[in-house]
């Protein structure tokens, strides 16, 4: 509808008479189902219906009907309760025979063994197939089977740095050749790679430390 | 409707029709008197020499007869990883350590009723209040105490149908054979494509703004139908797929505390590794040498590999049962 630009300012009472015309009719009649009624009560089955009653009762609703209880059978012993930590269990078994002293897990138990290897020592290793290795130790990991410490050394003036497994078969023997000069305050000594603080090679102190001990072996022998 | 005949014959047949139905207590002769409708070759091709149709669910089975193990498989929980020495040459085999808890076979999936065979088998233990009636009524009427994880397990036939209630230790694998194991891999949430599929990214720089690790073009233009193809790879849900890991060998079993040992990749090479008996009479399985997907705790099923001979603890065991049967 057109309304005439002069009418517009009356336009604000349309709004007035819509609200009447709507709120009149609500009031004035009303359905049935918007009526409030009380909501039913549950009323439940009477206990001990008697016998010629039943036939009445809807067939779900009878007693030879009702819901049984499923039975549940008892689970077996767990086996997650026998065995908790299964890994711990699988290395544990195996350093029973890697290591059946505890010794190379002591030698390497710097946090409770104060006679252990720690960074910064001397120290050489033998394989099985002969090649000994020898280095300062930069860091030392301790990881169950997976223990293992890292070696620098230099050879043919070449930095070279060797990740020895601790309980590796192929491992022959660890000895400590000299222990730290100093305190060493940092538990991973990877400053030591930088030109500034590189300790070069070890032969010479390990091959003094096995003069020594040639020299006192045969002493003994002797 | 009367059947509709040939053109000619049209006329007659009413005629005929007619005439019967008028004067029912005529006698028809047969005698001498050709049938109207003659009998037609089949419009099917039944003849017994055609070749066998291979869209059935017979020849689907006969397919998979030589891919299907012969006996079923185990639920077992990712317990972690380590490694074992071999002794001898003192190689480094890493190996994940699977435990089976309370593995028993729930109920069958038979050819007959449901068209292949197959064991149900379940793990762990479930409250029963946090079990469904449906599933509490299935374990109950198979006598089973309710189960954390059902799973099924394809076998090639009647003779891998393990009885129900049994329950399946880790000595069920052997060591030294070939397992295949499925598990769900690590989720690792919406990934960009660069992550998802490897794609390789924008320029860092030469114009290129806010798009340095989005896909490029996502589809061809006019000549290419200029629209995107399905299954165009893009960003999305990365991970918690199931995934296979082919042909992993059983290190080490023990059953009485349920583990397996797997190794983490397959091995050809033999291995000694010895293993205090004291500690492995019985219970878990290991999987060598390598990595099974998915986080510790989490499901792994392991069956035989069906890309290696089956071993041969299956194969009399299945001989056996079918003797038994038969």
């Amino acid at each position: 509808m057109a309304a005439l630009p002069t009418m517009r300012p009356l336009g604000c009472l349309r709004s007035l008479l819509k609200t009447q015309g709507v709120m009149q009719p609500q009031l004035r009649c009303r359905f049935l189902s918007t009526a409030y009624s009380q909501r039913p009560q549950h009323v439940p089955l009477p206990q001990n219906v008697p016998e010629q009653f039943l036939s009445q009762l809807p067939t779900r609703m009878r007693p030879e009907n009702a819901p049984k209880p499923i039975k549940v059978y008892t689970p077996p012993p767990s086996a997650r309760k026998a065995c908790k930590d299964p890994v711990a269990k699988v290395t544990e078994s195996q350093l029973e025979t890697l290591d059946p002293k505890g010794e190379r897990k002591a030698l390497f138990d710097y946090r409770r063994n104060p006679r252990s290897v720690k960074p910064g020592d001397i120290v050489r290793v033998t394989f099985k197939n002969g090649d000994p290795f020898n280095g300062v130790v930069l860091s030392i990991k301790l990881r169950g089977i997976d223990t293992s410490f890292l070696l620098r050394n230099e050879l043919t003036r070449v930095a070279v740095e060797m990740s020895v497994k601790v309980f590796n078969p192929n491992v022959q023997s660890m000895e400590i050749v000299q222990r730290a000069q100093r305190k060493i305050r940092r538990a991973r000594l990877y400053y030591m790679r930088s030109r500034k603080h590189d300790r070069r090679s070890v032969e010479n102190v390990v091959n003094a430390y096995i003069r020594q001990k040639k020299a006192f072996m045969g002493g003994g022998k002797r | 409707m009367a059947p509709r005949l040939p053109g000619g014959l049209l006329q007659l047949s009413q005629s005929l029709w007619d005439a019967q139905l008028i004067v029912p207590h005529i006698s028809v002769r047969n005698f001498g008197i050709r049938s109207l409708n003659p009998p037609k070759p089949s419009r099917f091709n039944n003849h017994p020499d055609l070749p066998i149709l291979e869209s059935t669910s017979t020849a689907a089975l006969r397919r998979k007869a030589y891919s299907l193990p012969l006996r079923t498989g185990a639920i077992g929980i990712k317990k972690g990883m380590t490694a074992i020495f071999d002794t001898e040459t003192g190689k480094r085999i890493p190996c994940t350590v699977l435990q089976l808890d309370r593995v028993e076979v729930v109920s069958h999936k038979t050819r007959q009723k449901h068209g292949y065979f197959a064991v149900q088998v379940g793990a762990g233990w479930k409250h029963p209040s946090n079990v469904p009636n449906s599933l509490l009524g299935h374990f109950s009427a198979n006598s089973i105490s309710p189960k954390r994880h059902v799973f099924e397990f394809r076998v090639k036939d009647e003779a891998g149908l393990l009885p129900v209630g049994q329950s399946i230790q880790a000595n069920w694998f052997q060591e030294g054979q070939y397992v295949d194991a499925r598990s769900n891999t690590k989720g690792k949430g919406f990934a960009g494509v660069m992550k998802r599929h490897g794609f390789h990214g924008q320029d860092r720089s030469h114009g290129v703004s806010l798009k340095h690790r989005s896909m490029g073009s996502a589809g061809p233009s006019q000549g290419g139908g200029s629209r995107v193809y399905p299954g165009k790879k893009m960003a999305g849900n990365m991970g918690n797929t199931q995934n296979t890991v082919q042909n992993l060998k059983i290190l080490k079993v023990d059953a009485e505390s349920g583990i397996v040992v797997v190794s983490g990749r397959s091995i050809n090479y033999p291995l000694a590794c010895s293993f205090s008996p004291s500690l492995f009479a019985n219970l878990f399985v290991i999987l060598f040498p390598g990595a099974i997907s998915g986080p510790k705790g989490c499901v792994v099923r392991i069956q035989d590999a069906i890309k290696k001979p089956w071993p041969e603890i299956a194969s009399t065991e299945t001989a056996d049962a079918a003797a038994t049967a038969a």
